[in-house]
């Protein structure tokens, strides 16, 4: 199967690529870019540890073709802290002790940002709805859930 | 998986494609069906012709008739400010599929060839005898969404023809539409049963003058449950009449025992849940303003 050339912007960064056609974003990120944040498990957009953001949106990198994302906007974990430190939902995972085998924790963090960023003030049921699609099998999700929340507070208290 | 990729920036060139590859090719939409079936190897297409650059196939239009095109996504439908009133079933069915990831890229077109009989918003679109259009070498044609399912996997969609949006008419006055849905679990979950259902009320708020009751997960495709429809026109919606709406509909449809759950339990649940839909219904309807 014949190369293609693919120019994609991770983290507002450009990055050529020159790739076969099946190969997916997570495939990319992890193996030709290095950004080994993206994690790989079911690869059938079930558990969500492989949740990018595609122009802002949460999507499963898995299920995603690198060629697809040509002209998006790709936002992964190790895009997510500032020169300023650790995002607010970064720091507030750690406080909490949201973080246990931290397998998942990209992938809720980048969900978590992707539901925050339109719904600034939500309710701990719609935190946990936003995250269904991102399985923590340490089973920590009340402290996620809590983690979330607390940069909801966070995130707020600095825009006021 | 190994195949050529191709990005057509217009539909007629996304049908020449097609033509030109005929059943060696896939067209590509969300990927959220396509993407796993070729990692499972189920289908191992030579060409993946993506058509995210076709113009004009992810818009909503609803200006009396509602026309969806095949790339509106489920996150779309939950969102767009019109679907919250009457049509508000197709919100509540897209709001169950997977999780924000799954329906941020799913798509209506996806969801309606990937031809799952468990599809949560293909009930809602049969509840509004929607009807499907696809462009191909011989041109457009547009068929009932009904005759254009076929069985598990299969539609009526030629190889080389593109589906390009889903169609149906507004609703008339006094009319309301639900969606209800049994998983084992809330999130994340495969339909063990589904019922979309869609009314409209006279003028006295009284007698139905339309139903539509569309099943998914009790039959080799999604299921009109015709007969229970029948038995609920030009008559009051009473209790004893949806019971009897919701009898008819466990009679006739063809539930399989699976892992998910067995054949009887989906019975007992499809005489349940239609009853529940209809109410669910009703209320709606005579909540509205007049």
């Amino acid at each position: 199967m014949s190369k293609i050339d693919l120019s994609l912007s991770v983290n507002g960064e450009r990055h050529e690529v020159r790739t076969e056609p099946h190969r997916t974003l997570l495939d990319v990120l992890r193996t030709d870019l290095g950004f080994t944040g993206t994690k790989e498990n079911c690869l059938e957009a079930e558990c969500g540890v492989c949740t990018v953001l595609l122009d802002g949106a949460a999507m499963n990198a898995c299920i995603l073709l690198a060629a697809e994302c040509q002209g998006r906007e790709v936002l992964t974990i190790e895009g997510l802290a500032r020169e300023g430190g650790l995002h607010p939902l970064q720091q507030a995972f750690i406080d909490h002790g949201a973080v246990q085998c931290g397998y998942c924790i990209p992938g809720m963090i980048l969900a978590a940002k992707a539901y925050l960023d339109e719904h600034p003030s939500p309710t701990e049921a719609q935190v946990r709805e936003a995250l269904a699609g991102n399985l923590c099998r340490c089973t920590g999700y009340q402290k996620i859930a809590e983690a979330v929340l607390a940069a909801a507070g966070e995130l707020a208290s600095r825009r006021t | 998986m190994s195949f050529e990729y191709h990005e057509p920036t217009s539909l007629a060139e996304a049908v020449d494609l097609g033509a030109r590859f005929g059943a060696d090719a896939r067209f590509l939409a969300g990927g959220t069906d396509l993407i796993i079936q070729m990692r499972r190897r189920k289908i191992a297409p030579r060409h993946v012709v993506s058509l995210r650059r076709v113009p004009g196939l992810d818009a909503i239009e609803a200006n009396g008739a509602v026309r969806l095109g095949a790339l509106v996504t489920h996150r779309a439908l939950e969102r767009y400010p019109g679907f919250h009133g009457p049509l508000r079933a197709l919100v509540e069915g897209a709001e169950v599929v997977g999780g924000h990831q799954v329906r941020n890229a799913g798509t209506v077109g996806g969801n309606i060839v990937n031809a799952s009989p468990a599809a949560d918003v293909v009930p809602v679109l049969l509840a509004l005898d929607a009807t499907v259009t696809c462009v191909g070498p011989d041109g457009e044609r547009t068929l009932p969404l009904d005759d254009f399912l076929l069985r598990p996997g299969e539609t009526a969609k030629r190889a080389d023809e593109v589906l390009t949006a889903t169609t149906f008419a507004g609703l008339p006055p006094r009319s309301a539409t639900a969606f209800l849905k049994a998983g084992r679990r809330r999130a994340m979950e495969i339909s063990v049963v589904c019922v979309a259902a869609q009314v409209t009320l006279d003028g006295s708020g009284e007698r139905c003058v339309r139903a539509r009751i569309a099943l998914g997960a009790v039959a080799p495709k999604t299921w009109r449950a015709r007969d229970a429809e029948r038995a609920l026109e030009n008559q009051p919606l009473d209790p004893a009449t949806l019971r009897e709406a919701g009898r008819l509909a466990a009679a006739g449809c063809q539930p399989i025992s699976d892992v998910r759950a067995s054949g009887r339990y989906r019975r007992l649940l499809v005489d349940t849940l239609v009853q529940r839909a209809l109410a669910r219904c009703v209320e709606r309807v005579r909540g509205q303003r007049p």
